[in-house]
């Protein structure tokens, strides 16, 4: 339940933002980061559907860099119960 | 792995380590970053990467998931979990139900979630329904939970809060002297909530060279070559390596929002035992949404191993950082994902987890 995912901030609602990740949407609470740290187009490392921290781009591209590769190692190397890969948690359960 | 993740490797194998080394990180996103990049192999051999205290999931109180199996048993209410709480076993006689998945299984109301708006959101549905969330995790997962405190929280939504500090575990770890560890990898997204400052301990009382990192081999390994320099040029101090997300003072609005609705006090973690200061408490005027306040205890003090990790089981060992995941007896052959022993083979954070998950399928020691 650690691990944060980078997402894009798509679209801000009040304290809620609709944010994606590999073509995946969520949901996302901004209401840990301070008013008026992010806009539409940023991006923010999400914990439990709760931003946590505003990060660049190329802070996010890097990690999603890192998860892809993450991805095919588990599918390569999964037991019957793989080890839920991060892009596949996104998928099933929104940012955690 | 980039060019910039080879360079750092190039870096380190030009330093001149005489001796082994042992650097410990407390994260279970670092352990599984270090293990699935390959790290370890890629490093010279005297570097030791020791997975420490890093997974939220292995410690949580055995006592903990107990009362929230028996409360989701025994009470008309939902019991929401983060997922990975829901195989976690119990220990109780074979014919009792050991896991909230046992005893969803059974029909209890149990429902995995992965974030406290679902808790939320689930308890204004159905309003007329106690909604009990089991909200295990290290200061990442509790801040969220906060922040949830702060904003609204509906009145039918109560909390068993399992919520703990991971620099505490670090502390005692140290104040031990029961593990030796020469240098910390101290973790990127505790850091990024709490602020870097927390780990200041390290270098100031223990003079281990310590350095904060990010989740990208790159971030791991200049954090890496920062310590190795530290320990070889006699200088210590607390290094950030993942600058660009850890920023000084941490989440100034997420720190303000914990310390407005929970207090820290003394917790007990499993397998380890209590460690002063390491756990999150609500304050007082949370007291209506406490589940341990609302309902009967469950605690069963005559219970064999209480609090305890499974018979046979070494995660206590695995979690402390004495012992790698394939020097248990039982890895990878009692004990696998499919049929998991001890929470640290149960969770995605756990050591046993994610080292089974790179390809590492037996034990060291198995027949021992």
């Amino acid at each position: 339940m650690c691990l944060g995912i980078p997402m894009q901030v798509k679209e801000i609602n009040g304290f809620m933002a609709r944010c994606e990740a590999g073509g995946v949407e969520r949901e996302v609470s901004l209401f840990m980061l301070a008013e008026n740290t992010v806009q539409a187009g940023d991006y923010v490392i999400v914990h439990v559907g709760y931003a946590i921290q505003k990060i660049t781009a190329q802070e996010a591209r890097s990690a999603w860099e890192l998860y892809d590769d993450m991805l095919r190692l588990d599918g390569e190397l999964a037991d019957e119960t793989p080890m839920v890969p991060i892009g596949q948690l996104l998928r099933d359960n929104g940012g955690r | 792995m980039s060019l910039n993740a080879k360079r750092w490797l190039e870096e380190i194998r030009k330093l001149p380590l005489a001796r082994r080394v042992r650097i410990m990180n407390v994260c279970g996103g670092h352990e599984r970053a270090i293990t699935m990049a390959g790290l370890r192999g890629a490093l010279p051999s005297n570097i030791e990467l020791i997975p420490g205290p890093g997974c939220p999931v292995c410690i949580c109180p055995e006592e903990d998931v107990y009362e929230a199996i028996q409360l989701a048993l025994h009470e008309d209410i939902t019991l929401v979990a983060f997922g990975d709480m829901l195989r976690v076993p119990v220990n109780v006689p074979k014919r009792e139900v050991r896991s909230l998945e046992q005893a969803k299984a059974a029909g209890a109301d149990i429902r995995p979630i992965a974030s406290p708006i679902e808790a939320v959101r689930l308890a204004q549905a159905q309003p007329q329904r106690t909604v009990v969330f089991f909200a295990a995790g290290f200061e990442t997962t509790t801040a969220p939970v906060a922040a949830m405190l702060q904003e609204s929280v509906p009145g039918n939504l109560l909390l068993l809060l399992s919520g703990r500090l991971t620099w505490p575990a670090v502390a005692a770890l140290l104040d031990s002297g029961q593990v030796a560890f020469d240098a910390l990898v101290a973790p990127g997204h505790v850091s990024t909530v709490m602020g870097p400052e927390e780990w200041n301990f390290v270098v100031e009382k223990h003079h281990i060279p310590a350095a904060v990192a990010g989740f990208t081999p790159v971030s791991l390994l200049a954090a890496i070559y920062s310590t190795l320099r530290q320990l070889l040029e006699g200088k210590r101090f607390l290094d950030n390596c993942y600058p660009e997300v850890v920023r000084p003072g941490g989440n100034a609005s997420a720190r303000a929002q914990l310390a407005a609705t929970m207090d820290v006090v003394d917790a007990n973690w499993r397998g380890v035992g209590v460690i002063p200061q390491s756990g999150f408490a609500l304050k007082p005027r949370f007291a209506a949404h406490d589940a341990r306040l609302r309902f009967p205890s469950y605690a069963d003090a005559s219970r064999r191993r209480a609090g305890q990790m499974p018979a046979g089981c070494q995660c206590a060992d695995v979690v402390l950082g004495k012992i790698y995941p394939n020097e248990c007896r039982i890895y990878g052959n009692a004990c696998t994902p499919r049929h998991p022993i001890g929470p640290c083979m149960v969770s995605d954070e756990g050591a046993c987890r994610i080292w089974w998950s790179a390809g590492t399928r037996t034990s060291k020691v198995a027949h021992a």
